[in-house]
């Protein structure tokens, strides 16, 4: 499989030709309306159950996979360079998400990772990538990416996201940005040697949110390789798309690259309004990000407004449902993203992994990404124990039943979601590690242990 | 003015109904004696609102219909108020910065402004540090609102503030700096004037800076109670 250039010239002229939007508008009269247009004709009012976090019930996934595909057809994608809408009929949208793989590989030799569509309940092991891209210093780098590749539950690497450049601020849409797309992937490498695991996928560029870091790193020599690594395509506003997302899909064409990684977030309390409204756009962002940028893995993971997270019990039910609704209506590979907000060096992070990783395990979702350690807030702030009590958990999660994970959502959400809003931040990889061995903290770990045996009580083959 | 006026604004402004808003409106200016109160009704809706959005019981579309309909509001009524009016507003310039699109967070403190009563002039996102000058010096406004929410975006935060002092219009203007990676330390240590945890935190914030004496140079680092 390669990225189509007719479907990429296709989706340009979409972005040239289509109808002008200003972004109020777009906001108000064509998201929001559009969303509580399909909630409404699909009954979906008050359906959202925060007692039961993992929704149990196929036929309500079902309508809302409906209802999504809808709000697609509606909504489409607001280019913001242009003000014009990128629309798909109905026909497009069901064709890009016909072309879009079942199954694939990344990475080369012993390191291949096989990412294949799953289903709730599924037995099939899900893919752990890791970790999200929070900026680290660029003296910790290298040994906290030879930490996260030593953890053998890991499948492959995104970030982390580099502060600094050879000692410069790395500023977004900057030429620092494109020397960094190459930085990083020398960095990962090196990483990787070190931990014994050359050939690991990475997701390209974790360092660069713009395209710049893509241009001066995917497909250049010595750089992420189209045939091994994802390349990342990441719309950062509900229902926007723009030159720079589109720059990276005609980079993907031209280097002969064959997977994108097509993701975004909704807000949840945003312009979709509450955990109905969101599931309705996290299902239809996601198709449309299938069918503007051929994505091989795609998600649209729900970010609670509240507390800039997704482990509370509404967002847990939003993330259920739509990945649920997605996984049961099409054969593509699910991915997803738990976004914590406790730092390192907290139970709260590792009860909010638990939470979130085996209801995204029983849920359908093949490929998370993880762990946003201290809600990527604050830099240095995350280690390899969560990221390896995250895969644990995720793997072992494989084949269990919703109504299982729903359990467990009840046993460990009334741990911490009192402090969804206090956020503690714990501590930064250099206080809860010892960089030069790479072990954690007795402290750090004792309390991996407690949780860990408090999963085993709770049912999981840790 | 009557109970039945009161309720008529609270409803006016929850039902985001601007039409009915600005004929209440209207019928108010008839009687200047009044109006202080119903701006205070008004102002009080809108901060209850407020508060549901940040709880979560109250979503964005109906909060900034609550806004615009609050606006519309003090549109018709602020040319009628007394000079002795209590109420503290001003003009701010929001932007996301330079390599940052990330829209939500910055127009929810827009809305929380406007349904203060602020004129707000919002230059939308990836907005370059010269731009938000040249715009906070055109429309006289006394704040600057700087959004990232992406530590490689944070650089252009620092930027807005440096240029300012090298251009020697540091003073003219108060700089607030928020965004999920930024933190107050970080605010405080590029020299803003100050940082807000949430949209909510902002507007409180501004009235703090906009009541204090002196200039923005000269006055302490603020910090806006989470």
């Amino acid at each position: 499989m390669t990225i189509e250039r007719e479907r990429v010239l296709e989706v340009l002229d979409k972005a040239h030709n289509g109808p002008v939007y200003e972004e109020r508008d777009f906001n108000i009269k064509v998201v929001s309306g559009s969303i509580k247009k399909a909630v409404k004709k699909y009954s979906l009012e008050k359906t959202a159950d925060p007692a039961n976090p993992v929704n149990m019930d196929d036929d309500l996934a079902d309508r809302y996979y409906q209802a999504g595909f809808d709000a697609a057809v509606d909504i489409g994608l607001l280019c913001r360079d242009t003000n014009r809408v990128i629309t798909f009929t109905r026909e497009e949208l069901q064709a890009g998400i016909d072309a879009a793989p079942v199954e694939f590989w990344l990475g080369e030799g012993d390191q291949r990772v096989h990412y294949q569509h799953r289903e709730p309940e599924d037995t099939r092991l899900p893919v752990w990538t890791v970790p999200l891209s929070i900026a680290v210093t660029e003296d910790v780098f290298l040994p906290l990416v030879e930490g996260l590749a030593r953890i053998p539950q890991v499948d492959a690497l995104e970030g982390p996201s580099l502060e600094t450049v050879w000692g410069r601020p790395l500023r977004s849409g900057s030429p620092y940005e494109l020397l960094a797309g190459r930085y990083q992937a020398d960095l990962m490498r090196e990483a990787m040697r070190r931990a014994g695991r050359e050939g690991m996928p990475m997701d390209a560029v974790g360092s660069s949110t713009t395209h710049y870091g893509v241009l001066g790193g995917y497909g250049v020599p010595g750089g992420y390789r189209p045939a091994y690594d994802l390349i990342l395509i990441l719309s950062i506003a509900d229902f926007w798309t723009s030159y720079e997302s589109l720059f990276k899909l005609a980079h993907a064409s031209v280097t002969g690259g064959k997977y994108i990684s097509a993701s975004s977030w909704v807000m949840l309390g945003g312009y979709a309004g509450g955990p109905e409204g969101t599931a309705v756009a996290s299902v239809a962002y996601t198709l449309l990000m299938i069918a503007a940028f051929q994505g091989s893995r795609i998600g649209v993971p729900p970010f609670d407004i509240k507390y800039m997270g997704n482990t509370g019990r509404r967002a847990q039910w939003t993330l259920g449902i739509a990945n649920q609704a997605v996984s049961r209506n099409t054969e593509i590979v699910v991915h997803s993203i738990n976004n914590q907000v406790a730092g390192p060096a907290t139970k709260m992070l590792l009860y909010e992994t638990l939470v979130g990783m085996t209801n995204m395990a029983a849920s359908g979702v093949s490929n998370v990404v993880g762990t946003r350690s201290a809600g990527g807030r604050r830099t240095n702030y995350l280690s390899p124990l969560e990221h390896q009590f995250g895969g644990e958990v995720y793997k072992a999660a494989a084949g269990m039943s919703r109504e299982h994970a729903n359990r467990i959502a009840n046993t460990f959400i009334p741990k911490y979601e009192d402090m969804l809003k206090e956020q503690p931040d714990g501590q930064s990889f250099e206080e809860c590690y010892n960089i030069e061995t790479l072990e954690p903290t007795s402290e750090w770990q004792q309390m991996y242990d407690e949780v860990r045996d408090e999963a085993i009580q709770a049912g999981l083959n840790l | 003015m009557t109970n039945e006026v009161f309720e008529k604004i609270k409803r006016a402004i929850i039902d985001g109904d601007s039409e009915l808003i600005t004929s209440i409106a209207n019928e108010l200016v008839e009687d200047p004696t009044s109006l202080n109160a119903a701006v205070d009704i008004a102002i009080d809706t809108i901060r209850i609102i407020g508060s549901q959005f940040e709880d979560g019981d109250v979503f964005l579309p109906e909060m900034i219909f609550a806004a615009e309909t609050m606006q519309a509001f003090m549109e018709v009524i602020t040319p009628h108020l007394e000079g002795g009016s209590a109420r503290v507003t001003g003009t701010v310039v929001l932007a996301t910065v330079k390599g940052d699109i990330h829209t939500i967070g910055k127009d929810i403190v827009a809305t929380m402004y406007r349904a203060s009563g602020y004129e707000v002039i919002d230059l939308g996102v990836d907005v370059s540090p010269m731009s938000v000058i040249q715009a906070a010096e055109q429309a006289n406004a006394q704040l600057i609102g700087l959004s990232a929410l992406m530590t490689t975006s944070m650089p252009y935060q620092k930027e807005v503030i440096d240029l300012l002092t090298e251009l020697n219009k540091r003073d003219k203007f108060w700089v607030l700096l928020g965004g999920g990676p930024v933190t107050p330390e970080y605010a405080e240590d590029v020299g803003a004037d100050g940082w807000a945890a949430t949209a909510g935190g902002a507007v409180p914030l501004s009235e703090q800076m906009l009541t204090t004496a002196g200039q923005p140079t000269t006055t302490e680092f603020f910090r806006a109670e989470k």
